[in-house]
C-alpha cells in the first residue's frame, strides 16, 4: 500500500471511528446527561464564589516550611542528622500532593470495609436464612 | 457634582461593569461545558471504563477550569480543560494500581470486573435493532482496542479523532510537542486498524 493509500485509509477509518463516537454521545442516557448538567452547575457556583479549598495552600505551606527549615540549618541553630536528602524530599512531594491526601483516605476505607466484612461474618448466625 | 459624588459614581459603574463582565464569563463558560462535556464524559470512560467515575473526574476538570482559568481566553479552554482531565485521569489510573495493591494485601480481588457494557449502553436512538447492535458492537470493540493502547497513543487519538483538537491543540492538551503527537497519532492508527481488522470498516 503506498503513502497516498494508506493515509487515504486512516482517515476513513477515523472518519467511521468519530461516526461511532458521535453516535454513542448522542445516545447517553437521561439520567447521565442530568447528571453532568448537575455536574455544570456545581463547576459554575465555582466560579461565583470563588472558592478555594485548603489543599491548594498545601504547596506554598511546603515552601514556607522549606524556607524556615533552610534558614534554621543556615544560621546554623540546629544540627542536622546525616539523611539521605533526595529521599526526604521525595517522600515528603508525595506526601504533600493531594492525591496521595486522597489516597491515605482510600486506605483507611479499605481497612474499614476489611474490618466490617470480618465483622459481619463474625456476628451472622450460622443459619441466617429468613 | 462634588468629587466625592463623582468618586462614588465611577465606583458604582466599575462595580457594576464587573458584575456584568462576570455575567458574560459565566454565560460562556456554561456555553463551553454544555458543548464539550458529553464528549469529555465518553473520552474518560473510555479510557477508565467507569461511567461514574468518568463523570467524577468530568467534573473535577470543570471545577479546576472555572476556579484556575476562567479568566483565560475562551479559545484556551477546550486545551485547558482536556490537559487538566488527561491529568486526572493519569491520577486515577495510578491510584488504580495503587488500590488494586491494596485489595490484593487485603486477600481480595479485583472488584472492577463488573463492569457491564451492555447495562452501560446508551439509549436507542431511532435505528432499527440491527442497525443499532451492529454500532454498538463496532463501538465496544474501538473502545476495547482504544483501552489497550498505550496511555499517550490513546489520548492521542482520542483528542484528534473524537475532540477533533488539531495538532496544536492536541499537543497543548497533552503537554508534549506537536511531533510527538503526530507520532502518537499515527501509531495508534496503526495498531487500531490492525488489531480491528479490516471488516470493521
Amino acid at each position: 500500500m503506498n503513502k497516498r493509500n494508506k493515509t487515504t485509509a486512516d482517515d476513513a477509518f477515523a472518519e467511521r471511528a468519530k461516526h461511532l463516537f458521535d453516535e454513542s454521545v448522542d445516545g447517553l442516557d437521561g439520567e447521565t446527561r442530568s447528571k453532568l448538567n448537575r455536574g455544570r452547575q456545581a463547576a459554575l457556583a465555582e466560579l461565583q464564589s470563588g472558592g478555594r479549598r485548603w489543599t491548594q495552600w498545601v504547596p506554598a505551606g511546603g515552601v514556607a516550611v522549606a524556607a524556615v527549615a533552610a534558614l534554621v540549618v543556615w544560621t546554623g541553630s540546629l544540627q542536622v542528622p546525616d539523611l539521605d536528602v533526595p529521599a526526604v524530599a521525595s517522600d515528603m512531594e508525595i506526601l504533600l500532593t493531594e492525591d496521595s491526601l486522597e489516597m491515605l483516605e482510600d486506605l483507611e476505607f479499605y481497612s474499614w470495609i476489611d474490618l466490617d466484612a470480618e465483622t459481619i461474618e463474625t456476628d451472622l448466625p450460622a443459619n441466617n436464612v429468613g | 457634582m462634588n468629587a466625592y459624588t463623582a468618586s462614588f459614581a465611577v465606583s458604582c459603574f466599575a462595580s457594576d461593569r464587573k458584575g456584568v463582565d462576570t455575567l458574560q464569563r459565566e454565560a460562556r463558560l456554561n456555553g463551553f461545558f454544555a458543548d464539550i462535556e458529553k464528549r469529555a464524559l465518553r473520552i474518560a470512560e473510555i479510557s477508565i471504563r467507569d461511567r461514574d467515575e468518568a463523570l467524577d473526574l468530568g467534573q473535577d476538570a470543570m471545577i479546576k477550569l472555572a476556579r484556575n482559568y476562567a479568566d483565560r481566553p475562551d479559545d484556551e479552554w477546550t486545551p485547558l480543560f482536556y490537559r487538566i482531565l488527561q491529568n486526572r485521569i493519569r491520577d486515577w489510573q495510578r491510584r488504580q494500581v495503587v488500590r488494586n495493591r491494596v485489595m490484593v494485601f487485603f486477600g481480595r480481588g479485583k472488584e472492577d470486573e463488573d463492569y457491564d457494557p451492555i447495562a452501560a449502553a446508551p439509549d436507542p436512538a431511532g435505528r432499527t435493532p440491527d442497525e443499532e447492535l451492529q454500532s454498538h458492537e463496532a463501538m465496544e470493540s474501538l473502545e476495547e482496542a482504544i483501552g489497550a493502547l498505550p496511555g499517550r497513543q490513546r489520548e492521542a487519538f482520542m483528542l484528534r479523532t473524537f475532540e477533533g483538537l488539531n495538532v496544536a491543540g492536541t499537543a497543548n492538551a497533552m503537554g508534549c510537542s506537536e511531533g510527538s503527537v503526530k507520532t502518537h497519532y499515527s501509531r495508534a492508527i496503526h495498531s487500531l486498524r490492525e488489531t480491528l481488522g479490516e471488516h470493521w470498516q
